[in-house]
């Protein structure tokens, strides 16, 4: 049984990658000062922190585009029209997703049922995850990050992968990078937060990322020790949690879907804001400042969401890690069946 | 001098009594009374290698010298050895000569439970008034403790499934839906899919916590059997959970045989 569960898990992965590689090119958000709802109050541990403890997705915004089609121009928010759209859309979704078995006349592939993915419950409001600049575009690359080498995705770009270093961080099931564990795709958005004195763990089930940020004023650990996930220190501005995060490796995940995309450098400055707006809503929003990469900081912002049953499970993504054996080995046949 | 040791006398005479009520009073507490756990927790010792008693012996590579050698040291088995049925026990010096290929630290895989307790990495407790939960530095491997409605495992796991409660402060944590993958240390003392393990808890005092599991697998043992062991909190100024992403360092053995050549 487990064998079946890793293998499948390998493709979810793979075909995840597919599906990435091309919502890549879409993007959007809010940036405005974050309100809770009227007539809530916020929860309190019982030290007196604010209470952001539970298990968040951010699955509604699955598929609204990172970066917004040029003309949408400066509206960071649907229209009536095309949030009614985007209802019937995700209605007509959740009836087929009802579907036990494919029609007999569908060609089957190879990918797991669409109901393994997770979907989106309610239309995102937004027209782009990125929402500063204005225009909810990525701001240019450097010259320097430009010339960087960007691991492939599944292969798919790359169908002869000399080694497991032709691919990503992700489908190497080491990290997808902070905002990558965070950002939505297809599946696995869970992020369970749990607090205790002095400190803030997020768990993010893909990849099983712990972020654990001590929340005690200490500074941040010495420059000489860089991680995928950085270092990270948290303080409360009010009922938000503020995380400012450095010290990363250079060179390894960027800031698409995932973790992929133009890799960022080791001067990387993340400055997330988690604001819980209601029982189940937090604001999330962070603010990309890397010199090295970007010719000026943006920001993406995105809601995520509680939802009754939704629980993060064990991801052994390295143990499992099917695809990538199957992708060299099948590489090493093919070339050796061409000299033949 | 009499004066002297008599004072002595009377200051440890109050001291002394004093010193054995504060220390359960003295721990870390949640507002609800409860002991607070939370903090980077490390075992000494050298149990990662055998959980048993065991002797100094080379390591597998001599290209690493001292480096690469076994410390010896005591084991944290109670009572004696792991009671295998003799099967298993033939199992268990199988898989100490194919460690190399066969133990799943060697890999980077997770490291389950009780394995991940005394590793040579620390670990990152978080208690919340509600779960509790556990990063450990290697693998980033972690795991949620429901302190809530029991839950049952819905499928196996390397770190399997933990529903904790408290009896008076200890923190006792029941673990069901181990995939039996794990081993206990490095020198191929193993489980089953079969085995359940109940942890236990307990601060000694602000900066010691003591820990026993007991492990019942009646596929391969004969009876129940238990390991116990203190953990130290990491007193360093800088002290924090440092990340140890493993499986980069495990690729080229995993599939370096696949590498393009």
């Amino acid at each position: 049984m487990n064998t079946r569960v890793f293998a499948s898990m390998g493709l979810l992965i793979s075909v995840t990658l597919l599906l990435e590689a091309r919502a890549q090119t879409l993007p959007a958000v809010s940036g405005k000062t974050v309100a809770a709802s009227k007539g809530w109050t916020a929860p309190k541990t019982p030290w007196g922190d604010p209470d952001l403890q539970g298990t968040w997705t951010s699955d509604d915004c699955i598929g609204t585009p990172m970066q917004r089609p040029a003309n949408i121009g400066e509206r960071l928010y649907l229209t009536e029209l095309e949030i009614a759209e985007r209802e019937t859309q995700l209605a007509r979704q959740t009836e087929n997703d009802k579907q036990e078995f494919l029609a007999a006349d569908t060609r089957a592939g190879v990918g797991p049922p669409p109901h393994w993915g997770e979907r989106a419950r309610r239309p995102c409001r937004q027209t782009s995850l990125v929402v500063d600049p204005p225009n909810g575009r990525i701001p240019d690359l450097t010259a320097e990050a430009r010339t960087r080498r960007i691991p492939e995705g599944a292969g798919n770009n790359n169908p002869r992968p000399a080694s497991w270093e032709d691919f990503s961080y992700y489908i190497r099931c080491i990290t997808r990078g902070v905002t990558g564990s965070i950002f939505p795709v297809i599946y696995g958005n869970g992020a369970q937060i749990i607090q205790a004195p002095g400190f803030v763990t997020i768990l993010h089930e893909m990849v099983h990322e712990a972020r654990v940020i001590p929340l005690d004023g200490s500074p941040h650990s010495s420059p000489n020790i860089r991680t995928y996930m950085g270092d990270a220190r948290g303080h409360w501005d009010g009922n938000t949690l503020v995380i400012e995060t450095t010290n990363f490796l250079g060179n390894k995940t960027g800031l698409g879907l995932n973790g992929g995309g133009t890799p960022t450098s080791d001067a990387l400055k993340l400055t997330e804001r988690y604001t819980r707006t209601d029982a189940n809503t937090i604001q999330y929003e962070v603010t990309i400042d890397d010199p090295k990469t970007y010719v000026r900081p943006w920001k993406v912002a995105f809601p995520i969401t509680q939802e009754p049953g939704y629980q993060n499970f064990e991801y052994a993504c390295h143990e499992g890690n099917y695809a990538m054996f199957d992708s060299l080995s099948g590489a090493r046949a093919e070339e050796k069946r061409e000299t033949r | 001098m009499r004066r002297r040791f008599t004072t002595l006398i009377i200051v440890l005479g109050f001291a002394m009594p004093a010193l054995g009520q504060t220390q359960a009073s003295r721990i870390p507490r949640m507002p609800d009374g409860k002991p607070n756990l939370t903090g980077l927790w490390q075992a000494l010792g050298t149990a990662y290698w055998d959980i048993r008693d065991h002797s100094a012996q080379a390591g597998p590579f001599y290209q690493l010298g001292a480096i690469g050698a076994i410390p010896g040291g005591q084991g944290i088995v109670e009572n004696g050895d792991i009671p295998y049925k003799p099967e298993a026990a033939a199992k268990q010096k199988q898989n100490f000569t194919d460690r190399m290929k066969l133990d799943p630290e060697v890999k980077c895989y997770m490291p389950g439970v009780p394995r991940a307790t005394y590793m040579p990495y620390p670990f990152q407790i978080i208690q919340s008034q509600n779960d509790i939960a556990i990063a450990y530095e290697y693998a980033t491997s972690n795991r949620v403790i429901n302190m809530g409605k029991r839950r049952e495992a819905a499928v196996d796991t390397w770190m399997g499934t933990s529903n904790g409660h408290w009896e008076s402060d200890t923190l006792v944590v029941d673990v069901t839906g181990l995939n039996g993958q794990s081993w206990f240390d490095r020198s191929g003392n193993f489980m089953t899919e079969n085995v359940h393990i109940v942890e236990r808890y307990r601060l000694a005092d602000p900066d010691h916590m003591s820990y026993e599991a007991t492990i019942d697998d009646s596929a391969i043992f004969t009876r129940p059997w238990k390991i116990s062991l203190p953990l130290y909190r990491r007193k360093e100024q800088n002290a924090q959970l440092g990340e140890f992403k493993c499986v980069e360092f495990a690729e080229e053995l995993i599939y370096g045989h696949l590498r393009k050549r």
